[in-house]
């Protein structure tokens, strides 16, 4: 039942070069970049980024959002494999509790950095103001990532290290550590169903109250916008989906060869595009309806001005709109398209054009702001350029998500659902 | 399914004595849950000062202000504020018929302040009088009440505070403690002022040691301070006198506590208009 795990190579010269180290090598020196930033942060505060009293968001809470939109895939699979027992997805659903956990951890990690009084990260948890879209939001992180925990523990048991290192004879305390914990996992694996409902759950309430943090201002353009909840809430699905696709094909097609038949990554490909495609028509129907929520005279001349003026209109013609309905047609005919390579370049544009929801969202409502003159309002726009030490955070959590996907990739098994099943 | 429900069940009267504990532990949770929801709520909702003794409110008169920012360099000096922090700004405003005018604007004291619903961990409130604060202690910095304010009022701590604001000492002297950094700083109307003012037995809005500083601090009087719910105190009778104060963005149901009086040409044309 062992597969082999084939590592990406690439031909320099005459020889073929494993490249993972250098990829490992390369995502260090990210993280070092990271690590200098995140010194300053700490020590000098948030006056070293670009923010302002204008626009007190930006680059982090963009990753943030992303973050946790990416790892939409989580809950989505886990539905799939647990609730509809639809099992020949089982070791994609692994994948995609990979994919979540990576995300939210990613999430929290660039939060922590947002916040003004770093320290201070459990407030919520313990002053409670269930009024607050973000008091809910925080607490359903915290929830939703202690159960992906407890679904990613049984996966990354099953690595053969856990039950046949040679040190495991050598120290019996490391036997009994490995043997007590594989004995959790097997319980933890045992409340799976579960453990799926309760993610998505939590998921669908923390996904939609992203968006609702945004559409409860009613005092800013494009934001005041009573679909965004169910749009975060589908566009995560679509994008985290098409991500996973994208990866699955990586991680089990090209390196682990006849682990998951081609028919169930086709599969995973028509579930992404028709999210892809629902999400899409409802994005256009909201848009349409944009200028009739804004019976706010200022709330009206924001939405002209960033139509007109800001890369909104592009980035929402061409990100939102192009990027979902293409990839999303072709994805939904994977069955017939059949070419690995067509549908990888496609589905990773749903994956960008989820980010750039985000990015519009956090953006577009803080950088036109109203002049609070009574008589002849007009609109004032902001403007915010990260300075190296937010890119430094980014690259920091981005390399972390990288090589935590990379160790996941190259030395994850993913295969022994059976040897898991066949233990019991 | 179905099936199963009709065949007898010697167990069901167990089953539904089980389902009832079930149900009635579910909707202890549940009320339990509402219950701190109701809470929630009522620290926004029923504390207005509307029942109350006091009830601060300002207000402003567009035509008195000359635009000197007296009053945001007292704030200044007697909050300890740092020189690019402001909880006041002063802006030069036109009218329709291309007229300039100062707008002053402090925070505007909300009766329903979207800033307090959205403070994930109950760090900004409103205080039985009516006035909007902070506490400092348990904000996290998050800026989600700065992002929500539609005033734009609300001001983040960059940096730490290590020295005197330079409207120190012409404005005045700083009257409370420096808040650390990394936390959302904004207007109290001056409540280390009114509170052991009204302690000592002086008016706010009447006695200056009582009154928040700008109000004290502005050279032509356009400013003017008191309790909304006395008929005799400043701001009522001046809200009394002058039939068509605004508020700003009154469409959003704020229902802010800083009445502004609109220029004279403004009600003049409104009245031949009218």
């Amino acid at each position: 039942m062992q597969n082999t795990i084939q590592p990406l190579t690439m031909r320099l010269g005459k020889r073929e070069v494993d490249i993972f180290p250098y990829w490992m090598g390369l995502l260090v020196v990210g993280i070092l970049f990271g690590l200098v930033g995140a010194y300053q942060v700490f020590a000098y505060g948030l006056q070293v980024t670009g923010l302002s009293n204008q626009v007190p968001w930006g680059l982090w809470i963009s990753i943030d959002l992303s973050a946790i939109a990416l790892g939409g895939s989580a809950f989505t699979f886990g539905v799939i494999v647990y609730l509809f027992k639809i099992k020949r997805m089982e070791i994609v659903g692994k994948l995609s509790v990979v994919l979540g956990f990576l995300g939210y951890s990613t999430a929290g990690m660039v939060l922590l950095f947002d916040l003004g009084q770093p320290l201070r990260f459990w407030h919520p948890i313990v002053f409670w103001q269930p009024h607050s879209l973000l008091w809910e939001i925080t607490m359903c992180v915290v929830l939703y990532l202690t159960v992906l925990m407890a679904e990613l523990l049984p996966i990354v048991l099953e690595h053969p290290i856990f039950s046949t290192h040679p040190w495991l004879d050598r120290f019996p305390i490391l036997r009994k550590l490995s043997s007590s914990l594989i004995w959790l996992a097997h319980r933890l694996h045992g409340w799976a169903p579960a453990f799926a409902l309760l993610g998505m759950t939590l998921s669908l309430l923390h996904q939609a109250s992203l968006g609702a943090t945004y559409s409860v201002l009613s005092g800013r353009g494009l934001w005041f916008n009573q679909s965004a909840p169910v749009q975060f809430v589908f566009s995560a699905m679509g994008g985290g989906t098409s991500l996973l696709f994208f990866l699955s094909v990586v991680v089990f097609r090209i390196m682990r060869p006849g682990l998951v038949k081609d028919e169930v990554l086709y599969d995973v490909a028509r579930i992404a595009g028709a999210i892809v495609l629902l999400c899409i028509y409802m994005r256009v129907w909201d848009w349409a309806v944009t200028n009739y929520y804004s019976f706010d005279i200022e709330v009206a001349l924001q939405t002209e001005m960033l139509n007109s003026v800001t890369p909104y209109s592009s980035t929402f013609w061409i990100g939102q709109v192009l990027f979902a309905l293409i990839p999303g047609l072709m994805l939904i005919m994977a069955k017939r398209i059949r070419n690995f390579r067509i549908l990888m370049s496609v589905a990773i544009l749903p994956a960008i054009c989820t980010v750039l929801v985000r990015w519009n969202y956090n953006f577009s409502g803080l950088i036109a702001s109203i002049t609070y003159d009574p008589y002849t309002p007009t609109v004032v726009l902001n403007s915010y350029a990260p300075t190296w030490q937010e890119w430094a955070i980014a690259s920091l959590v981005i390399s972390y998500w990288l090589i935590g996907f990379s160790l996941a990739a190259r030395f994850l098994p993913f295969h022994s659902a059976e040897h898991g099943h066949s233990e019991k | 399914m179905s099936e199963k429900s009709q065949t007898p069940n010697p167990t069901e009267d167990k089953a539904s004595r089980r389902d009832f504990l079930k149900i009635t532990g579910a909707m202890a949770g549940a009320a339990a849950l509402a219950g701190i929801a109701n809470q929630g709520l009522q620290n926004v909702k029923a504390s207005h000062g509307e029942g109350g003794e006091h009830r601060w409110g300002m207000v402003i008169d567009i035509d008195l202000c000359i635009g000197c920012n007296y009053c945001t360099y007292a704030c200044q000096a007697v909050n300890n504020l740092s020189d690019d922090m402001r909880y006041n700004i002063v802006t030069t405003e036109t009218l329709e018929n291309g007229d300039e005018y100062f707008l002053s604007r402090p925070c505007m004291q909300c009766d329903d302040p979207p800033c307090v619903h959205v403070c994930p961990v109950n760090a900004t409130y409103v205080r039985d009088d009516g006035i909007t604060t902070m506490d400092y202690d348990l904000c996290i910095g998050c800026r989600y009440c700065e992002i929500a304010c539609p005033y734009d009022v609300r001001v983040f701590n960059w940096r730490d505070h290590t020295e005197l604001s330079p409207r120190v000492p012409a404005f005045g002297t700083p009257e409370v403690p420096p808040r650390p950094r990394g936390v959302m700083e904004k207007c109290t109307f001056c409540q280390h002022r009114i509170d052991p003012g009204l302690e000592r037995g002086l008016v706010p809005g009447v006695d200056d040691a009582a009154t928040p500083a700008c109000v004290v601090a502005c050279p032509t009087g356009a400013r003017i301070f008191g309790n909304l719910n006395d008929p005799e105190s400043p701001a009522s009778k001046s809200l009394e006198a002058n039939k068509t104060p605004i508020r700003l963005r009154e469409e959003l149901s704020t229902a802010p506590k800083v009445y502004y009086l609109p220029p004279k040409s403004k009600t003049q044309s409104a009245a031949e208009e009218g």
